[in-house]
């Protein structure tokens, strides 16, 4: 059992590098105001990850008002399922330009639409009005997945041998950020987890049976030539 | 009173609580879908699908004080229902709404919706209405984020993933998966045996990897 004076380690966030630019005020944010830790990485898909199984999407307003972006918007969505257990999108209001008098925002049909069909697949949905608000969201989803037993606890820094490592976990479909940093320092040596169980690959990922099962026969998968595109 | 119980809604109708007749919501529902009222629905102000029901809180609900709150816990512990909350977020009750939204979605784990009119919540809801028809209707692949995305073969990627060891490019890859068939038994192999196939000093790399 840990020593009971010490402090519980400070959470942490993962941050997609294209945040930087794009989110800039919630990365300062999450690290001043709210003192978690932010790592930025290349993600790929998702903006922000909270925890083992819960990926963040930041939407803004807009996007989800005109349906020109609805396929950007569904694609985005799409991925990140694939990915991880839980989704959850910020819609977060469009800063106002300078000179710009308060745009007239019509609530379109498309945005209900969308609504409707995030609500109806089981993603989590939450509204904020800035960058500052989208961070004070993201700091309670970590905290409550904290509660749930699901936050990320491995080092999320990784240099050397390690990297090369990750980088390879990484490549495997579907395998989300926070499952390749677990299977990373889970397991001694890659041979080690291609010769693991799916039982023991879901304890060191820390991801579904099923989830399991798909790295399981990835790794396992008979590779054949002429399928090559 | 807590209806706590389900509720049977009939095809493409939704159910609303007695209060709501005359509305101007009522009025803008009733053209699109068909709208029933019904006397003691208790908490919930309408019904979409035996499993999803609103909860309404006006503006006036938001500045009047907790009144609301104890409502919705109220439902949230007497029912299994799927509560979707519809709050109004108007320039008087901006204020409340980072709050609101705490307790509803993180800590009571239910859906919220701002609207900031009547109007625009009987648009929201007729989009709920043709949802909770299609999942009815077994039409779930209309839903994109439900549809279920064709598995793509492994091959391309296997091959990238090989890649990844160090020394190890496409046709490296391509030559050591054609000999050692999958990223398992390429992982158990031996030096000499990955010597027959890339040189020396490649193997070597490999196998420390």
């Amino acid at each position: 059992p840990p020593a009971p004076l010490q402090r519980p380690p400070s959470l942490c966030i993962l941050a997609d590098s294209k945040e930087i630019s794009s989110g800039a005020e919630v990365i300062s944010c999450l690290k001043a105001l709210h003192g978690m830790k932010v790592q930025v990485c290349s993600l790929g898909s998702g903006d922000y990850v909270v925890s083992n199984r819960l990926a963040v999407e930041r939407m803004f307003l807009s996007e989800l008002l005109s349906p020109a972006s609805r396929t950007k918007v569904t694609q985005r969505i799409q991925c990140l399922q694939s990915t991880f257990e839980r989704v959850c999108v910020i819609v977060e209001k469009d800063r106002a330009k300078a000179g710009e008098t308060s745009r007239i925002c019509q609530r379109t049909q498309c945005c209900d639409g969308v609504l409707a069909a995030l609500l109806q697949a089981g993603v989590r949905i939450l509204f904020s009005s800035c960058q500052e608000e989208s961070a004070a969201l993201l700091k309670d989803l970590a905290l409550l997945e904290q509660r749930k037993n699901a936050a990320i606890c491995v080092p999320t820094e990784v240099e050397g041998h390690k990297r090369e490592v990750l980088n390879f976990y990484l490549t495997i479909p579907n395998l989300s950020y926070p499952a390749a940093l677990n299977l990373c320092h889970h397991f001694g040596s890659l041979k080690e987890l291609t010769n693991s169980s799916p039982v023991e690959i879901a304890a060191g990922a820390q991801v579904s049976m099923q989830k399991a099962e798909q790295i399981f026969h990835y790794l396992h998968y008979g590779f054949d030539l002429h399928m090559l595109p | 009173p807590v209806t706590a119980g389900s509720i049977v809604v009939p095809y493409g109708h939704a159910i609303g609580n007695e209060k709501w007749r005359g509305s101007e919501m009522a009025q803008r529902l009733q053209g699109k879908i068909r709208l029933i009222f019904e006397d003691g629905l208790g908490l919930v102000d309408f019904h979409l699908s035996s499993r999803t029901c609103i909860l309404y809180i006006s503006e006036a609900d938001l500045v009047a004080g907790d009144e609301f709150k104890r409502r919705l816990v109220r439902f949230r512990n007497a029912s299994s229902l799927r509560g979707i909350v519809i709050v109004e977020k108007t320039q008087i009750s901006n204020q409340y709404f980072m709050a609101v939204q705490k307790l509803v979605a993180l800590e009571l784990g239910m859906v919220l919706l701002p609207v900031s009119n009547q109007g625009e919540a009987s648009q929201l809801i007729t989009q709920l209405v043709s949802f909770c028809v299609r999942e009815l209707s077994r039409e779930r692949s209309s839903n994109p984020f439900l549809r279920k995305r064709c598995p793509q073969p492994a091959e391309a990627a296997v091959v990238r993933t090989v890649q990844q060891i160090p020394g190890v490019g496409k046709t490296k890859a391509l030559l050591l998966l054609q000999r050692f068939g999958s990223i398992h038994q390429l992982c158990n192999a031996s030096v000499k045996e990955l010597e027959l196939v890339v040189g020396q000093t490649a193997a070597q790399q490999i196998h420390r990897f």
